[in-house]
Parts: structure tokens; C-alpha cells; sequence
């Protein structure tokens, strides 16, 4: 490739500082920062900072030095110039429900914490929007428009926990995404702290600005392009009803090529949820739920939209899942039957704990017709390592997350569980898919960046951070693999066998 | 290098893409020449002036499906693949690509991306950024890169392809693309509704928010756009007055019911009758509101995004200027052709000037969608710069820092 006179490749990240606790500098740092947050706005001491040495990926762990909790836009623009007067590296957490690692403070540093920024700036039924802080709960957003006719569709999972910063960061899916779309498809505009310390604004509540689509390459930077203090965000219709459905299957394949089939058929339904046997077994052990402990799979099927127009997608879904074997079908008829359906698919997650110490979600993709083999290998897998790998997913968007089940406290089983994952994710590229679907590459799946994209793809992406975030100060060593001997090492530190000291 | 029979000798039809990208490696190490990549041409001289004064690049063999895995739902084609061409193949299918494109015989789907091409659809489907979920692309240097894949679902790297989008070809030109695609709906149903002032359509169109139907759009032409709409057409309806377009798809018994909803409804905002298009005629009115933003041949067209709140009160304005109006109503996007009498650029000015006017500063913006070329030189395309313009303008030097691609169409962009 050309290199022409001014073009700039591969950038090496400059050396930032490591903080010494107890140093001149670390004692500066913190009254400095005490001065713009105050004193009960800020943790460095070591056993608070316990709590942030992870996110919901455990394999690897790193404290930060320093945790702010800033309130407002301009607090965030302060902290942020003064890291880089230090030079010291930041980054921003929401919730911390990460689970690639998002959070990991690779080479230290002072953590943004955004919960506390989570009010409703303005909400506009007209002009179909709302304003929000970063650190907003999605929950809390769709429970405050309860009652307007609206929602804020993207609904991951952990929605009850996780904020609209970190969904806006990791361009979040969830189980109605199939029909209503991705987090990107819902962001209008956003302001942002960029690296720098200087406040930017990026498209706007309108239907579209002029220029290049900034917001939208913002979307799904994992915290590397600096953070998102303000989102503007579109809402999306209540449907007026909804059709939710549990289908019992003999087997796993039944389950997937029915779900092929309803697709295939024009029906675009708001969800489509598998769960196989050892998930079904796994909650049915903590809730009770009365599912038949020898199935092979069961899908949780909704469609919503008018009521008129239901009754007969219904049954056109219970016609095809009959034809691929379907074992038996419970219908809510009440809402309240509807949220029970639900209530068993989202503390799928919480039921796992019964079954082990520790676990570590998977979230490759496969063309949707593909899910069959990709299962297959999954169970293959399984019995390769003799580990025990539960499945429970987004079937509709042939988005994969089998839940691996292990025991931190055994360094074999770590080194097993990713041996395995690297091979389930890497059927996920050979079947034409994807290593990521919703939680992106994080610290977790960044070796296999170089896989999905060559050098020049890559230096692409790179150019693009680097407008944001040059200097790499800010979330450093995420998503894409560095490179340089400072970048590298200090990645090696953080994964001593994936697994840190505590 | 391959000779076009309508360009000069220097145009260059890459029959590959890593045809393309030695050509503009091999421009960017030696001659440097300014280049300009074109699709169906469609729309080669809007909004920008004296864009031939290097080669072109013509996408016109680049037209092959890459992969059809039918039952996933997705397509991977090059980009110089027509509107019309996908939408036969996929259509076979029973698939469609809900983008509104007007002139799809000849426009291409990478020209679709770069303008961010939409129409009345889009207030139920979103627009093109919202179908790409794999691109590839060879930048001004020559380098030949891609990003997203081809799953609907996949958040591995940066989303390159929302900055492609909208880009004009002044960051790289688009050699190939995945689309997620969508099942044709069995039927589609069009409301016509004529109101007799702005006030009660604004009104009507508050009530959409929460109707009991969930329209596919929603169109509102002034009595001057109306003319024209329903001449091309040729279908009679009233035009007189203020008319709004309501356009309904799905399974059949689901349009009927929602098109006597909407006429329930919105018996409080018109006392007059509203009139059902069905069949065929649906298709030739619904194709008459797509074409209606590029079909003009008056010297400049207009388009304001505002907020759907703000809309009717824009419009007003403009209606009372002498200009045909058509939007899409509850996306707040207007496009407004200019009369005969906007003869001169001082009178297009002053319109200008007058319809800036009653634009908040701080939420819309007002762009010269086309106009004669030689007006272009003098005239604000793009009124108001963008938010994030220092941004945009990093992006544009890292992507093709010698400024080889289309680059007078970029400073268009922002001169204001
Ligand atoms: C039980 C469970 C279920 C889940 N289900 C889903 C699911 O269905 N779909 C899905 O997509 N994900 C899911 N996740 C993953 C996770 O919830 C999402 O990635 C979520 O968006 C993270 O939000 P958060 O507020 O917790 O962000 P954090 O974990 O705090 O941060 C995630 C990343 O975003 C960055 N970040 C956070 N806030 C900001 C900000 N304001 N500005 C810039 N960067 C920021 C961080 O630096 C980090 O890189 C699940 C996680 C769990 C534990
Ligand atoms: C400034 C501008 C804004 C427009 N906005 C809209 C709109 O909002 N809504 C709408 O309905 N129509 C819009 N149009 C009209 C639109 O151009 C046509 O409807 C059609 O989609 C263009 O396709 P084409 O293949 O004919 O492109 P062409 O007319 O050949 O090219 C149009 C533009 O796209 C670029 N381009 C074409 N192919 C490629 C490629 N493969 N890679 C990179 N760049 C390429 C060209 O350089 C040129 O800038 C706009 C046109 C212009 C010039």
C-alpha cells in the first residue's frame, strides 16, 4: 500500500504514567480531583477500589488507582484534562455488566464512574426523543414513558442494571432487536467529553444533520473514543398487544430450523429465545417454572403489533413450529402470564449461579441457518473438555451465548474454558459469522481482531480512534491489538494465564 | 485500465476491486489527479460544481451479486449494482431492501449510501444506515479495506460503514456491500386526506403520535406539490387545498382495517372526504411521491430537516413563497422546488434568507438539495455547518489525505 508524504500509520501509543500510591504526584492527582468532584465523590483507597478491579467478565482483573464520580458534563471535562495533564490513562464505566472486559483499567488509572449522572433531561412524544445522562438505567427510561405510549427499544438483558452510556458504548442488542434493531438504530445524537477534555456535540434530535455520520461510528467504540455525557435517543411505538409463546422442542435442531422457517415465512417476530436443556434444567431448579426437564430446547417466541393482525401470525408460528416436531406450546393469555414467560428467560443468568461457581458468556454470531452446526460444535466442545456448556440466546438474530461453567479458583479449568471458547468462537468465523454480537471485543476478544480484519482494515479503524482519542489516554488497549513494546507489555501484565492476582 | 464509451479516455471502469485500488494507489503515488467516483449519475451535477475536472470512476461493472444466502436474509453485492436489479433478484425472493430511491433504473446502491438516499419509508424502516451491515471500500491512497461482515448481528470494530454513509465519495468509494434485508409485505394501501389549513394538519399529524395505526408513512404535499403529484400519477384526487398521504403495508386485512382507522380518526382534523388508493394505483401514487424530491425541473430545490413539531410552520412559510412543497411529514424532512420566479440568485437569496428564518438555529437545518451547476459556485449549499465539523474534517484527511476524491464536493459541504 502507499504511504504517501503526510499520511500517518500505526501510531504508537505514547508512554502514560503508572501512579505510585502514596507518591507526590498520586497525592496532587487526587486533591486535584478532589477540588472538581469532592472529597465523597472520589475512592482510592485500596479495598474500595476492590469493586472496580473487574466488570462482568471475572477472568480478568485490574484496579484502578483512583474511582470520581463526576455529576455533570463539565466535572467529566475537568477530570479528563486533568488525567492528561498527568498523563495518566481514564476510563468511563456505567454499570459495569461489561462482559468482555470493557472496564479493565489496563495500566491503572482514574475510573469515570457514571452513575450518578442519570437524570431525564427532556422528554418529546411529538418529535419522538428523549435526553438523557449516561449513567440513566435503560430500565428506568422505558419505566418513566410508561403510560406515554412509548419505549426506548434496544432491552439487553441486563437492562434492569446496565446504563444507556454503556449500551451507546457497546452498541447493545437484547431480545426484541431482532425486530426493533440495535442500540445504533435508536441513538440521534450524543454529546461527548472527547480525550482531550473538549465538548462535542454529534448529530441531534432531527432526523438526520448534515456531514458525515459521526454519532453513528460512535456508537460501539467500547469507551475509546472518549465519553458520552449527554444521548438523545428515539422512541419507539408501545405495540398495541403482544403474543408470547413458549415451544417445547424434542431437540435442538427442531428448534433451530423452526426458527429458520418462521423468518423465512415474512414473520419478523419482536423475539426469539432459546433456551436448551441444561439452561431449562438450570431454572427450573430455582423458579419452578414447569418445564419438561427432557426437553430438548425450548423457544420463547413473541410477536407484537396490532391486535388485529396477531391471531394469525400466532398460528401461522405454531404451523411451523408443528412441522418441525413441536413437543407441546404454553400461550400467555394474561399479561401477567406474559411476564412470567419472560421473568424465566431473563433470570436464565441468575439460575446459572445454582450450577456453578463461576461462569463465562460466550457471544458469537453465525447466519441464522447456520445455528444448527454451531450448536452441534458447541455440544462437541462440551464433551471434548468434559465442561458443561448451557445455551441461551438470541436465536432470531443467530446470536450464540453458550455460558461456559467453570471454578475461577482452578487455573486448569480457566486455561480449558478459554481454550474452549477460542475454539467455539473461531467455528462461529469459519461458518461465515461473527466473535461478537452484542458485547463486543473489550480486552477478551481482541487477539482475534487480526483474524476478522487484515492490517489495512485495521489501520483504518485505528485512523478513525485516533481522531477521537490520539494519544490512546483514554480506555487504552481495547479493541484493537496494539502494538509497540509499551502497548504490549502492558497488555501482557493483565493476562498472567486471563487471570489476575486478587 | 478500461475505456468508458460515454466518459473521456481517462475514465476508469474498475471491473474489480482490487482493480480499483491499484488505480488509486498508482493516482495517489504518481499523477495525483483529482478523480470522482460515480454510480448511475443521477445526480452527478447537484450540489456541486465543476466536478468533472479529473477522471471518473465508473462503478457500472462492479454490478455482481457477491453471495445470496436467500434464507438468512442478507445480500452481499458490488456496488455498482442498479436499484432495479437487486430489486428484482431479491423480490424473487419475496425480499425487499425498504429504501425509497428514486430514479432505480439507474441509481446504485453505492450511490444510494453516499447520499444516504431515502424516501417515505423511512419513518417506518429507518434509512440505509440501518440495512448495511458489511461494506468495503478503497479510500483516496489506495488502500482497500472493510468492516461489519456479514451478520446481522456483529459488533466486532469500529462501524465504518456509518461514516461511508452519507459521505458523498469524498472518504472512499464504496466497492462492495452486505445488506440485511426485509420479507415484502402482501399489500400496501394509500390514504389521501385533503385538510383546508397548515393548523389542522399539524393538528392531524400530532394525533399520529398516538394513533391506533402504525402507518409506513406519512406525506404531506402543499396544493402547488399535489398538482404535480397526482398529474404524474394520473390519478384524480383532490388537490386544491393541503393534502396528506398516508401509506399503510402488511397482510390485507390489516391495511383495510388500519386505512378506515385513520379516516375514523382524523374526522376531527377534515371535514373533507378521504379517498382509499388501492391495487395498482397505490404503486403509481406511492412511485409519484418517491420521484417527487429529484423529478423537478425547477432551478433549485430545497431540503429542510426540522423538527416534526416545527414542521408545519417551515412550510407555511415556504407555501406562502410560491414554493411546492412535499415531506415526509412525521420525519420532519422537507424538499421544496422553487418557483420560476426564483429567476435570479439574488431572488434565491432573499428566499433563502426569508426560510432560514423560521429555522431554530438550534435543531434543523436548511440545505440546497439541487440546482443549476453554475448557481452552485455562488449559493450556501449547506446553510449552517455541522456539528462535530473539526472532526469531519480529520476524517477526511485521514481517509484521503492528498484530497483526490471528490474533494470540491467536501468543501460544499461546509461552506457557510
Ligand atoms: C446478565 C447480563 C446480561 C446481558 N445481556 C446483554 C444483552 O442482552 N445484550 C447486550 O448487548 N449486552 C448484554 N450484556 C452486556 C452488558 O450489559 C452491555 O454491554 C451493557 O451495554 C453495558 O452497560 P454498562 O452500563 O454496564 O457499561 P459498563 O460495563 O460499565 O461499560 C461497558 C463499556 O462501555 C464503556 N462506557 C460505559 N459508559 C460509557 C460512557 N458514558 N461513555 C463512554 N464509554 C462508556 C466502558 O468504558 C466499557 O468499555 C449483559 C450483561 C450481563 C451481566
Ligand atoms: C449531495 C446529494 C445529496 C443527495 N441526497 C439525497 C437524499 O437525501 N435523498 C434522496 O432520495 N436522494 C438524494 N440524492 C440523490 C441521489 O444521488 C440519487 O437518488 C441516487 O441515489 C444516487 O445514485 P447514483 O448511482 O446515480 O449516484 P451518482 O449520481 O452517480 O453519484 C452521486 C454521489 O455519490 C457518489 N458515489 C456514487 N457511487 C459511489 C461509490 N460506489 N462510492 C463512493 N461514492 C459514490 C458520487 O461521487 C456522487 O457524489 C442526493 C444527491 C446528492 C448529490
Amino acid at each position: 500500500m502507499v504511504d504517501p508524504d503526510n499520511q500517518t500509520s500505526h501510531l504508537v501509543a505514547p508512554v502514560l504514567e503508572q501512579l505510585e500510591r502514596g507518591s507526590g504526584p498520586f497525592s496532587s492527582l487526587i486533591q486535584q480531583l478532589t477540588q472538581i468532584v469532592g472529597k465523597n465523590s472520589l475512592l482510592y483507597d485500596a479495598d474500595e477500589l476492590l469493586v472496580y478491579e473487574c466488570d462482568g467478565y471475572i477472568v480478568d482483573k485490574s484496579a484502578p488507582d483512583i474511582v470520581v464520580f463526576p455529576t455533570s458534563t463539565e466535572q467529566i471535562s475537568s477530570i479528563v484534562k486533568i488525567c492528561n495533564q498527568f498523563n495518566v490513562p481514564f476510563l468511563a464505566r456505567g454499570a459495569g455488566t461489561s462482559l468482555s472486559g470493557g472496564c479493565l483499567p489496563i495500566g491503572g488509572g482514574v475510573m469515570i464512574v457514571l452513575t450518578r449522572m442519570k437524570q431525564i433531561l427532556e422528554i418529546n412524544l411529538r418529535d419522538r426523543y428523549a435526553i438523557v445522562e449516561p449513567g440513566m438505567v435503560n430500565l428506568h427510561l422505558t419505566n418513566a414513558l410508561k403510560g406515554t405510549g412509548y419505549h426506548y427499544a434496544p432491552d439487553p438483558s441486563s437492562q434492569g442494571s446496565c446504563t444507556i452510556g454503556g449500551n451507546i458504548a457497546t452498541n447493545s442488542g437484547g431480545p426484541h432487536t431482532l425486530k426493533y434493531g440495535v442500540t445504533t438504530n435508536h441513538v440521534l445524537g450524543l454529546e461527548a467529553v472527547l480525550p482531550d477534555g473538549s465538548v462535542i456535540n454529534l448529530g441531534g434530535p432531527t432526523a438526520e444533520t448534515p456531514g458525515y455520520d459521526l454519532h453513528g461510528v460512535y456508537v460501539g467504540n467500547e469507551g475509546t473514543f472518549g465519553i458520552c455525557t449527554k444521548a438523545i435517543v428515539r422512541l419507539t411505538r408501545d405495540p398495541e398487544a403482544h403474543r408470547t409463546m413458549l415451544a417445547v422442542f424434542q431437540t435442538i435442531s427442531d428448534a433451530t430450523r423452526a426458527i429458520s422457517e418462521i423468518i423465512a415465512a415474512g414473520i419478523i417476530p419482536s423475539a426469539l429465545e432459546m433456551m436448551d436443556q441444561g439452561i431449562i434444567q438450570a431454572i427450573e431448579e430455582a423458579f419452578h417454572f414447569g418445564f419438561p426437564l427432557d426437553a430438548g430446547a425450548v423457544l420463547l417466541i413473541e410477536v407484537d403489533g396490532l391486535e388485529i393482525a396477531l391471531d394469525e401470525e400466532a398460528r401461522r408460528i405454531v404451523e411451523i413450529c408443528n412441522a418441525h416436531n413441536l413437543r407441546e406450546i404454553q400461550r400467555a393469555d394474561t399479561p401477567e402470564e406474559r411476564l412470567l414467560i419472560w421473568k424465566s428467560r431473563k433470570q436464565a443468568f441468575g439460575a446459572i449461579g445454582r450450577l456453578s461457581p463461576s461462569y463465562c458468556t460466550q457471544d458469537g454470531v453465525v447466519p441464522r441457518t447456520r445455528l444448527p452446526e454451531i450448536l452441534e460444535f458447541i455440544e462437541a466442545t462440551s464433551q471434548k473438555y468434559g465442561m458443561r456448556i448451557v445455551n441461551v440466546f438470541h436465536a432470531g438474530d443467530g446470536n450464540v451465548h453458550p455460558i461456559l461453567l467453570f471454578d475461577e479458583r482452578d487455573q486448569d479449568q480457566i486455561q480449558q474454558v478459554m481454550e474452549a471458547s477460542e475454539e467455539i468462537l473461531s467455528k462461529c468465523l469459519e461458518l461465515g459469522g461473527s466473535v461478537t454480537g452484542e458485547h463486543g471485543i473489550g480486552v477478551e476478544k481482541i487477539n482475534f481482531m487480526s483474524r476478522i480484519f487484515n492490517e489495512t482494515d485495521l489501520s483504518q479503524m485505528e485512523k478513525v480512534r485516533n481522531i477521537f482519542n490520539p494519544r490512546q489516554i483514554c480506555s487504552r488497549d481495547k479493541v484493537l491489538p496494539p502494538h509497540g513494546e509499551e502497548s504490549q507489555s502492558a497488555v501482557t501484565l493483565s493476562h498472567p494465564g486471563r487471570r489476575a492476582p486478587h | 485500465m478500461t475505456l468508458t464509451h460515454s466518459g473521456t479516455p481517462e475514465d476508469f471502469v474498475p471491473t474489480s476491486q482490487s482493480e480499483l485500488s491499484r488505480f488509486l494507489s498508482d493516482n495517489a503515488t504518481s499523477a495525483r489527479k483529482q478523480t470522482f467516483p460515480v454510480g448511475g449519475r443521477t445526480s452527478l451535477a447537484v450540489c456541486c460544481p465543476d466536478s468533472h475536472s479529473g477522471p471518473l470512476i465508473c462503478t457500472s461493472q462492479l454490478n455482481r451479486v457477491v453471495d445470496y444466502p436467500v434464507r438468512d436474509m442478507t445480500i452481499t453485492v458490488e456496488a455498482g449494482m442498479r436499484l432495479d436489479q437487486l430489486n428484482e433478484i431479491i423480490s424473487a425472493e419475496g425480499q425487499r431492501l425498504p429504501i425509497d430511491v428514486p430514479q432505480s433504473n439507474r441509481a446504485t446502491i453505492g450511490g444510494v449510501i453516499a447520499t444516504n438516499t431515502s424516501g417515505p419509508r423511512r419513518f417506518s424502516y429507518g434509512t440505509i444506515r440501518d440495512y448495511v451491515i458489511g461494506i468495503s471500500a478503497v479510500d483516496g491512497v489506495g488502500n482497500l479495506f472493510k468492516s461489519g461482515g456479514r451478520v446481522v448481528k456483529n459488533v466486532a470494530g469500529y462501524d465504518l460503514g456509518k461514516m461511508l454513509v452519507g459521505s458523498l465519495g469524498t472518504l472512499s468509494v464504496i466497492s462492495q456491500v452486505s445488506l440485511n434485508l426485509r420479507p415484502r409485505p402482501e399489500c400496501m394501501q394509500l390514504v389521501w386526506f385533503d385538510f383546508d389549513s397548515c393548523q389542522s394538519v399539524d393538528q392531524a399529524l400530532e394525533a399520529i403520535v398516538t394513533s391506533g395505526t402504525r402507518p409506513t408513512a406519512v406525506e404531506y404535499c402543499n396544493s402547488k406539490a399535489a398538482r404535480q403529484i397526482t398529474a404524474e400519477s394520473r390519478i384524480e384526487l383532490p388537490n386544491e387545498n393541503h393534502a396528506v398521504c398516508i401509506c399503510y403495508e402488511g397482510p390485507e386485512n390489516v391495511v383495510k382495517w388500519q386505512a378506515q382507522q385513520i379516516i375514523n380518526e382524523w374526522r376531527a382534523f377534515s371535514s373533507l372526504d378521504a379517498q382509499i388508493i388501492e391495487g395498482s394505483q397505490a404503486s403509481q401514487l406511492y412511485n409519484a411521491l418517491t420521484e417527487y424530491q429529484t423529478s423537478s425541473d425547477d432551478p433549485v430545490t430545497l431540503k429542510a430537516v426540522v423538527l416534526p413539531s416545527q414542521m408545519m410552520s417551515f412550510i407555511e412559510t415556504a407555501t406562502s413563497l410560491n414554493i411546492a412543497v412535499q415531506a415526509h411529514a412525521a420525519d420532519g424532512i422537507v424538499f421544496g422546488h422553487l418557483p420560476d420566479s426564483a429567476s435570479s440568485l439574488e431572488n434565491v437569496n432573499q428566499i433563502l434568507e426569508q426560510l432560514q428564518s423560521v429555522i431554530d438555529p438550534g435543531t434543523g437545518y436548511l440545505t440546497i438539495y439541487q440546482c443549476e451547476s453554475d448557481w452552485a459556485e455562488s449559493l450556501p449549499l449547506f446553510c449552517s455547518p455541522p456539528a462535530g465539523w473539526e472532526l469531519m474534517q480529520q476524517l477526511k484527511q485521514a481517509l484521503d489525505p492528498l484530497q483526490l476524491l471528490n474533494s470540491r464536493r467536501f468543501t460544499e459541504l461546509v461552506k457557510s
